[in-house]
């Protein structure tokens, strides 16, 4: 829509010079109804709770079944462009709470993270602030012996608007630098005559951009973690396609994908 | 610091600003920034115009905005010292700036800001919002006359800047990252410059891109030039009749001079 409005300006800036504004504050109200209503982590639901929104749509309605066969609940996310960023870190964590031996070998990954980012050549000071958030929740969460707790804690922290986007930051900058230092790998699924690195100041890095396939096997790599995605939508057969990313491996966190949307499933 | 006991300082995006303030704290040559004493989302800056442009040796000061969800958010930039490059008083459209939220980055800085401000300065203006046209001499003009530039807030801006402290070196992401903002609005004004080059030779172009200028000048706020800057525009021709005027008078002067000596050697 930015960009609309920017196309609009070339042509037209002199007769009306607040067009981009007024187009800009359009989307603004879009986004404040959207994070209005719906907060950036939802509440665990029955997987049955997908029907309400699917009612009169017989396609979607098979694939609710079939997916309620291998799945019990779902948690929604608030759809603002940085869902599979959000999603996947939260289902990440929650996975390796009540798990210290697990959690204590993520926080290794995630300790030694920040210094092959530097050498790619992002700020420092930039990286140190995301870095530096990242490990005070990640050791926050560790520290917290009482399983109830702890999670109660990972969803408080992650509706924290200001802590909420640090962490996707971070998976942002973390994918963006796996993509970059294997570039050679990654540069054969860029569409177009973009470098890796261009991908990533355009795609990867600026908050609210969507995410793609690429953007997932990277993040995966990143946090050397496996991701199951169930892909509705109303393409032909009763079943959701599944995917594990990247392939070969054994998923530890599901989500459930619609066009322009990750949510995050459990069993 | 007052500023300390105001703001939640387990929030990230007020951490952040913090060590944003003591990174800037120390004055380079070419750029200082620092927040108000008593808003932290609201800093002053001062920059040193580029070396080898128009606006070499001026200093231009400013304002930045920091949105609530900084750095998610992209900073303003609003521009208080006449220039002849933006205008002043109004949000900045430099492709970082918030008229384009979507290409900025969390992990720029405003220290990143300040340095594709500068790098900018230079670029044509192409007829971007907020951007000016006007000719060199008259930039170089508003160049000089920014060393006595007073900011209400801050004081005289040339005092801003430090002599000799260089800022830390860049990082390769950092200086390709400028320069690919720079480049950006030298592919837009390209892009239209070669339809010209077809009907006009090159003279001709420019006296066209001159009189377009004019127009816009005369036009004023239709064409986008607040009446402030059309104010300053001005003055600036006042001066600079008065300063031909002074000329005049000077050498006047010296003719009179030489003659009455020249009567003297010769005539006695």
């Amino acid at each position: 829509m930015a960009e609309q409005g920017e196309n609009m300006n070339k042509s037209d800036s002199t007769s009306e010079p607040n067009q981009d504004e007024l187009i800009l504050a359009q989307q603004r109200q879009i986004e404040k109804e959207i994070s209005d209503s719906i907060p950036l982590v939802g509440d665990k639901e029955l997987i049955t709770s997908l029907n309400n929104e699917y009612s009169a749509d017989n396609i979607y309605l098979e694939k609710v079944r079939d997916l309620a066969t291998k799945y019990k609940f779902i948690r929604r996310t608030r759809p603002d462009g940085n869902c599979f960023f959000r999603a996947f870190s939260y289902a990440n964590i929650e996975r390796l709470l009540g798990k210290p031996d697990e959690f204590e070998a993520f926080y290794k990954v995630a300790e030694n993270s920040k210094d092959g980012l530097v050498k790619l050549g992002f700020q420092q000071l930039t990286v140190d602030d995301f870095y530096d958030t990242y490990m005070e929740v990640l050791k926050r969460l560790k520290n917290i012996e009482n399983l109830s707790e702890a999670y109660k804690e990972l969803h408080s922290v992650f509706n924290e608007q200001g802590f909420s986007d640090y962490m996707v930051v971070y998976l942002r900058l973390l994918t963006s630098g796996q993509l970059q230092k294997e570039h050679d790998f990654y540069s054969c699924f860029i569409e177009g005559d973009r470098t890796v690195a261009d991908f990533c100041h355009q795609e990867v890095e600026p908050m609210y951009k969507e995410s793609d396939h690429i953007h997932i096997i990277a993040a995966c790599a990143a946090l050397q973690t496996g991701v199951k995605v169930i892909y509705m939508d109303r393409g032909i057969g009763k079943a959701c396609t599944e995917h594990d990313l990247p392939e070969g491996t054994s998923p530890t966190v599901h989500l459930l994908y619609r066009p322009g949307h990750y949510d995050i499933l459990y069993q | 610091m007052s500023l300390e006991s105001k703001y939640n300082l387990k929030s990230p995006g007020v951490k952040r600003l913090m060590r944003e303030a003591i990174e800037l704290a120390n004055p380079t040559e070419e750029y200082y920034a620092c927040p108000l004493e008593d808003n932290l989302f609201e800093w002053h800056f001062t920059v040193r115009g580029p070396p080898g442009s128009d606006f070499e040796n001026g200093y231009y000061h400013g304002r930045i905005l920091l949105p609530s969800q900084y750095p998610m958010q992209p900073p303003n930039i609003i521009l208080l010292t006449p220039n002849g490059r933006f205008e002043v008083n109004k949000k900045i459209c430099l492709s970082i700036s918030g008229h384009h939220p979507e290409s900025w980055q969390p992990s720029w800085s405003i220290r990143t800001a300040l340095l594709a401000l500068i790098a900018f300065m230079p670029t044509p203006a192409a007829g971007t919002i907020g951007s000016l046209d006007y000719t060199p001499e008259e930039r170089q003009i508003l160049a000089k006359k920014s060393k006595n530039w007073v900011c209400s807030t801050c004081g005289r801006i040339s005092e801003k800047l430090s002599t000799g402290q260089e800022g830390p070196e860049l990082t390769k992401e950092e200086s390709s990252l400028i320069k690919q903002i720079a480049l950006k609005a030298e592919e837009d004004a390209n892009k239209k410059e070669p339809q010209r080059n077809v009907e006009a030779s090159g003279e001709e172009r420019q006296s066209n891109e001159t009189g377009e200028v004019r127009r816009r000048i005369v036009d004023g706020e239709t064409e986008g030039v607040s009446s402030n800057d059309a104010g300053v525009r001005e003055n600036l021709n006042q001066s600079n009749s008065k300063d031909t005027l002074w000329k005049i008078v000077m050498w006047l002067i010296i003719a009179m001079i030489s003659f009455l000596v020249t009567r003297r050697l010769f005539f006695l």
